[in-house]
């Protein structure tokens, strides 16, 4: 058990992240009945921007920019990881504007131009940022390891779980506390009637894509020391979401919550036994669920199967 | 907007002259492609392609069934090949055979898991079968060679009755592809028209309206799955001829997205030719706007998504619409692509 213990460890923070960016995924497919194939990318985008944030080439030459570098590296890490998020929300606004055409017609266009647009962001990322990979400084507070009953774990990987347990459980209760979310929900549950309600249901869109992308944008941010960051980080990382939703039940939190534990635990246990194949499970732990339940754990019906 | 079903089988030419145009344009390649600029590989790779898009889109165009890991079939075609020439003997219709029959097996069982499934859900399973099969040729070292791949594999001669051609000329052996380029078109054009592929249609129309008028929906959408992994893994085999090698990448997501957005920008959605016309653009857009940037591929996709919000038709849309004159948008709508 002992042996199993980190590996469990491992995978439940993965599950816990996996949770984090599958959240924002399957609210924008809840209220939008889209499914966002750069969701991925603006986790990357993320992870990029508070790159930049943290002290990039490109300011060095200015006296703020020096200023700015001569703070505490936590201090610029608390910003970036309010601000990064904010900019990968606006680059989702964005995307939601340009998906706009594809409202109304079949869901496959919507896939089809969220595909685009990963592969638009990942050029722009290749272009602005560079091909090689990268890392994102850390502070000393939540950096190295940390002994616990004779078992090391890493400090990063212990902060990557507490906060993506928080932000979790923040959405849960903006999506079940607040007025804002029980409009969010009801928009997922028929859209048609909260127009009718007298919500516009544009500005829904926009704020739920930019919510949904902010969530992608920190779990970028918290990620990145754990996978590092790459251009193809956005897809390399929508497959995993999308598999947790698939997995949960589109438009589901709580499906996507276990589901998103699930996978990671299964990721976790895999790597204990057979490294080399760690990822593959949760492919086959999809196509053993779906194959009998066809909409996942806690799905219901959508217009997506249409 | 036009759709596939509006094509008639019957009521316009078997022979139209931009057809003869395309035919001469490529039987005469290899000699005007180096004046031009080129060179005589892309020809053969064109060739392959087209192969693999016309088959795709009996799939994706034909039965709407919008498969995103078809990358899967060609790559079990190329390692098939591979394995065959390496480890059974060196001939070339063994090869071939061996490359269908693979991705034949491969997409038979995946079509029967996939099958029951519908819009969003088949696409995401085909998205989770392809990734199993990128996944496995990455890590079945001892069979696939890994990342790198199958290296060396060779390029058997052409042997008919005393004749024998040695196709490690490129010339010869773009004319070998065309061959297999014009069967494609050939049995597609048939099955499509025949009233397998009327079927086909029906199906992407409406599910439920073709299983109560009796079809056996599930069959169709499985013959179709199996047929056009067949094409792909004779595409496959003719690829891992021309590249001499057999590789993961081919797997990869990316490459059966670019497939995706190959046929669709082309317009296989409103034309048979349109996965032709796609395939073509985005070879010459790789060779000459890869030429002037190394960001191609942004611009690429930025036409891609301007294409899918503006004319989700494609190019063959586009050339439907000045045909018949520009009469504005669409009088009517299409039901198969719009949901209530």
């Amino acid at each position: 058990m002992t042996y199993l213990l980190p590996h469990l460890f491992n995978g439940l923070t993965l599950g816990l992240l996996f949770a984090l960016i599958a959240l924002g995924f399957t609210l924008i497919v809840g209220v939008m009945e889209v499914i966002n194939l750069a969701h991925g990318s603006l986790f990357a985008l993320g992870a990029y921007f508070a790159l930049t944030l943290l002290g990039g080439d490109w300011l060095l030459d200015s006296a703020v920019g020096q200023w700015w570098t001569a703070l505490p590296l936590a201090g610029r890490y608390l910003v970036a990881l309010v601000f990064a998020p904010l900019l990968a929300a606006a680059a989702g606004m964005l995307l939601e504007l340009c998906l706009r055409p594809t409202y109304g017609k079949v869901p496959l266009y919507g896939l089809l131009l969220t595909f685009g647009a990963a592969l638009v962001i990942e050029e722009l990322i290749r272009l602005i940022w560079g091909t090689g990979e990268q890392h994102l400084p850390l502070p000393q507070d939540i950096n190295g390891a940390i002994l616990l009953g004779g078992i090391i774990f890493s400090k990063y990987k212990l902060f990557a779980a507490g906060f993506a347990l928080l932000a979790v459980a923040g959405v849960w209760v903006f999506l079940e506390r607040t007025p804002y979310g029980a409009i969010i929900k009801a928009g997922a549950h028929d859209s048609e009637m909260v127009r009718a309600l007298g919500y516009d249901l544009g500005r829904l869109r926009l704020l739920v894509f930019g919510f949904g992308a902010a969530l992608a944008g920190l779990a970028g941010i918290v990620m990145a020391p754990i996978w590092g960051l790459r251009p193809h980080l956005g897809i390399d990382v929508v497959i995993p979401a999308f598999l947790v939703i698939v997995l949960g039940g589109v438009g589901s939190f709580w499906g996507a919550v276990i589901a998103a534990l699930l996978v990671g635990l299964s990721v976790g246990i895999t790597g204990a036994y057979a490294s080399a194949w760690s990822l593959m499970s949760m492919y086959l732990l999809l196509i053993a669920v779906v194959g009998f339940r066809a909409r996942g754990l806690f799905g219901r019906k959508s217009a997506l199967e249409n | 907007m036009a759709t596939l079903s509006d094509i008639s089988p019957r009521g316009s030419h078997w022979f139209t002259p931009a057809m003869g145009l395309a035919a001469v344009i490529a039987l005469t390649a290899p000699l005007w492609l180096e004046p031009a600029g080129l060179y005589q590989y892309i020809g053969i790779e064109v060739a392959i392609w087209l192969i693999y898009a016309l088959g795709f889109n009996l799939l994706f165009g034909y039965s709407g069934l919008h498969s995103f890991g078809h990358g899967a079939y060609l790559g079990v075609g190329a390692y098939a090949f591979g394995l065959y020439q390496l480890h059974v003997e060196v001939g070339l219709w063994g090869g071939l055979v061996a490359a269908m029959l693979a991705a034949g097996l491969a997409g038979a069982l995946v079509g029967a898991c996939v099958s029951h499934r519908r819009g969003i859900y088949f696409a995401l399973l085909t998205i989770a079968f392809g990734q199993v099969f990128w996944f496995s040729a990455i890590k079945l070292h001892w069979l696939t060679g890994g990342e790198d791949g199958l290296l060396n594999i060779p390029r058997p001669d052409l042997s008919l009755g005393v004749v024998r051609v040695d196709l490690n000329d490129n010339t010869s052996f773009y004319y070998f592809v065309l061959i297999f380029l014009a069967l494609t078109v050939l049995l597609m054009w048939r099955m499509v028209n025949a009233p397998f592929g009327r079927a086909l249609q029906a199906i992407r129309q409406n599910e439920l309206r073709a299983r109560f008028v009796g079809y056996e929906v599930w069959r169709f959408k499985w013959m179709a799955f199996l047929i056009s992994a067949m094409i792909a893994g004779l595409a496959g085999g003719l690829f891992a001829m021309a590249q001499q090698s057999a590789y993961p990448d081919v797997m990869s997501l990316h490459q059966s997205g670019l497939i995706v957005m190959m046929v669709l920008v082309g317009g296989g959605l409103v034309s048979f030719w349109g996965p032709v016309l796609g395939v073509l653009l985005y070879f010459l857009a790789r060779d000459i706007l890869g030429g002037l940037t190394e960001t191609w591929l942004l611009w690429f996709g930025l036409l891609f998504v301007a294409m899918v919000m503006f004319k989700p038709e494609g190019l063959a849309g586009v050339l439907q619409d000045l045909q018949h004159g520009r009469r504005g948008p669409a009088k009517t709508s299409n039901p198969s692509l719009e949901v209530d």
